[in-house]
């Protein structure tokens, strides 16, 4: 903590000592610290019931931590309020674990939401969805409904939807848990190629297949705690502390929390 | 631009969704709109009617003898003292018989053999515009029966009577109907927007959650009930004038509608009901979404 921010890359995802219990006494998470980059690719993986969604959550605002601070882009994002929160949020593209597809509307409608709410052209919007529909092989689903579809397709299309505004955040909550191999594949190389443009994407997964042979940080939560932060290679990120348990080391420019 | 673009879509979208019930919605605003207007037009047209017939309206004081020159500005003296009058004017027993027979015209000869002086002289008092209501004419007509030599005093009381217990009735009638348009716009629209907004708990919820504005989810609703409003009054209305239009048609040869001119609502009043209306359906949709919409 004392000399933070001496990295050459500014913090994307900043979280200082967070607990998250849900009433009446489940601790969910316990005393998080960590620190992602901006750019960053970063694996969050743990068994069911880690905390692992828990701690997507917080960072998107759904839920409130119960200790602690997290600041997403330099805000602290559950102190940000109205519009700002709106435009920080227009920011942030999530794929939620559960889809929360709108089941009554298309897939292309489904898409095209969050770049509705911060007003790009209908033309642009047309154009976006079409090329991610083609990018996951999805094109002859452009007009059904998304409560037709099965639970594979669901997951393309709610990370389409998370993707499809070019958010500077992208959270995805176990992407591949319903895909086969080759759409596995077709979904990692749509999230690879969001993260070379730039954005900080974090995955949620227990999926060994999409993290085993990567490069990039993995951090591992058991019981809400962090069992292991590895780190990443190339990364840009060179003072990482490589701490073996949990509570040790975030590796966030080799602060000792 | 862009912003005005996404509400009308996202308001398309609702009202794609919901139009059964802002049918009925807009069915039954438009129904307490007709029920509204229906009373107030024919209230307004009877102030108007009772306001021209003020205007003409005279007391006339039948006086036992004819009154000498001197006894005319006298009485003319004592006339003014109650109150500033328009005119008064003395009508001769000669004066009378002239007009009788003037008004019988052909069948003047039925007079011939009556002497000329059996009609009775009176004065005619016409009183200023600003003399209104019936308690004030019948205090005045009272002071008038007061007068030294004076017989009977007319102004048609038992029509005027009527004429004004009768607006009274309507204007109650009138207070009515405005309420019930109150509620069912308010209330109606509210519980509509309700509907909705509970029908899309979930579509709200995302909408939030990927970076929705508060005015991006708000003001779809306020434009359905700005939307409710407009056509709502509108529709309203223009079956009120349908109702009058048929109603002038086929009443006029009768001979009922001759005795005023039966009138429809100026552009002023049409446009207040408009805006009303619009106003109460907003506020409705509007309390809706403070009670239901979370954000
Ligand atoms: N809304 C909630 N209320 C109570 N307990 C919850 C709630 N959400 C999650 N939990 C609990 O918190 C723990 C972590 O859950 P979660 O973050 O969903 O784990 P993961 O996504 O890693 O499977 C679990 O024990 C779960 O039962
Ligand atoms: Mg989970």
């Amino acid at each position: 903590m004392t000399e933070a921010t001496a990295s050459s890359r500014t913090a994307m995802i900043e979280m200082i000592k967070v607990t998250k219990r849900y009433p009446p006494n489940v601790t969910a998470l316990d005393d998080i610290s960590v620190s992602i980059a901006s750019g960053e690719m970063f694996f969050l993986i743990g068994r069911s019931g880690a905390g692992k969604t828990t701690l997507l959550k917080l960072l998107c605002n759904m839920e409130r931590p119960s200790n602690g601070l997290i600041e997403v882009a330099g805000m602290n994002i559950h102190q940000v309020t109205g519009n700002k929160l709106a435009k920080l949020r227009q920011k942030v593209g999530v794929a939620y674990q559960d889809f929360r597809l709108l089941t009554d509307r298309t897939v292309a409608e489904n898409i095209a939401i969050s770049m509705e709410v911060s007003y790009k052209q209908p033309q642009i919007i047309r154009n976006r969805v079409r090329s991610l529909l083609a990018q996951l092989q999805l094109e002859d689903k452009h007009d059904i409904l998304t409560g037709d579809l099965s639970r594979g397709e669901q997951q393309r299309v709610a990370l389409a939807r998370a993707v499809a505004n070019s958010p500077t955040l992208i959270l995805v909550d176990e992407p591949t848990g319903n895909l086969d191999a080759i759409s596995t594949a077709q979904v990692m190389e749509l999230l690879i190629r969001s993260h070379n443009s730039g954005a900080t994407i974090i995955i949620a997964t227990h999926d060994e297949s999409i993290y085993r042979h990567s490069t990039h940080r993995i951090m591992e939560i058991k019981n809400g705690r962090i069992a292991s932060l590895s780190s990443g290679d190339g990364q840009g990120w060179p003072n990482v502390v490589g701490a073996r348990d949990g509570a040790g080391a975030t590796g966030g420019s080799g602060d000792r929390i | 631009m862009n912003f005005w673009f996404s509400i009308f879509r996202q308001t398309g979208r609702n009202l794609r969704q919901t139009w059964p019930t802002l049918l009925m919605t807009c069915l039954t605003v438009s129904l307490s709109v007709l029920i509204f207007s229906f009373f107030y037009l024919i209230y307004l047209n009877m102030l108007s009617a009772g306001d021209k017939a003020s205007h003409q309206l005279r007391l006339v004081v039948y006086l036992e003898e004819e009154p000498s020159p001197a006894l005319q500005e006298q009485l003319r003296r004592k006339i003014s003292q109650f109150d500033q009058v328009q005119e008064i004017k003395f009508i001769s027993k000669a004066e009378a018989f002239n007009r009788f027979a003037d008004q019988l015209g052909d069948n003047r000869d039925v007079l011939t053999d009556m002497p000329a002086d059996f009609l009775p002289a009176s004065i005619e008092v016409t009183p200023l515009k600003t003399l209104r209501g019936l308690s004030q004419i019948q205090l005045f007509s009272e002071y008038l029966a007061t007068l030294p030599g004076s017989q009977k005093v007319q102004y048609g009381q038992k029509w005027v009577e009527r004429f004004y217990s009768f607006t009274q009735l309507l204007s109650i009638v009138v207070l009515l109907s405005g309420f019930l348009l109150i509620l069912t716009a308010t209330f109606m629209v509210a519980s509509t927007i309700r509907l909705t907004i509970l029908g899309r708990q979930e579509e709200l919820e995302l909408l939030k959650l990927v970076g929705a504005t508060n005015n991006y989810i708000r003001t779809p609703f306020l434009l359905e009930g700005i939307l409710l409003g407009l056509t709502g009054s509108l529709m309203g209305l223009a079956s009120l004038y349908a109702l009058f239009h048929w109603t002038t048609r086929h009443l006029s040869g009768t001979g009922f509608l001759d005795l005023f001119t039966f009138t429809f609502f100026p552009p002023g009043v049409l446009f207040t009901i408009i805006c009303l209306s619009i106003i109460l359906c907003t506020a409705g949709s509007y309390t809706s979404m403070q009670k239901f919409l979370r954000i």
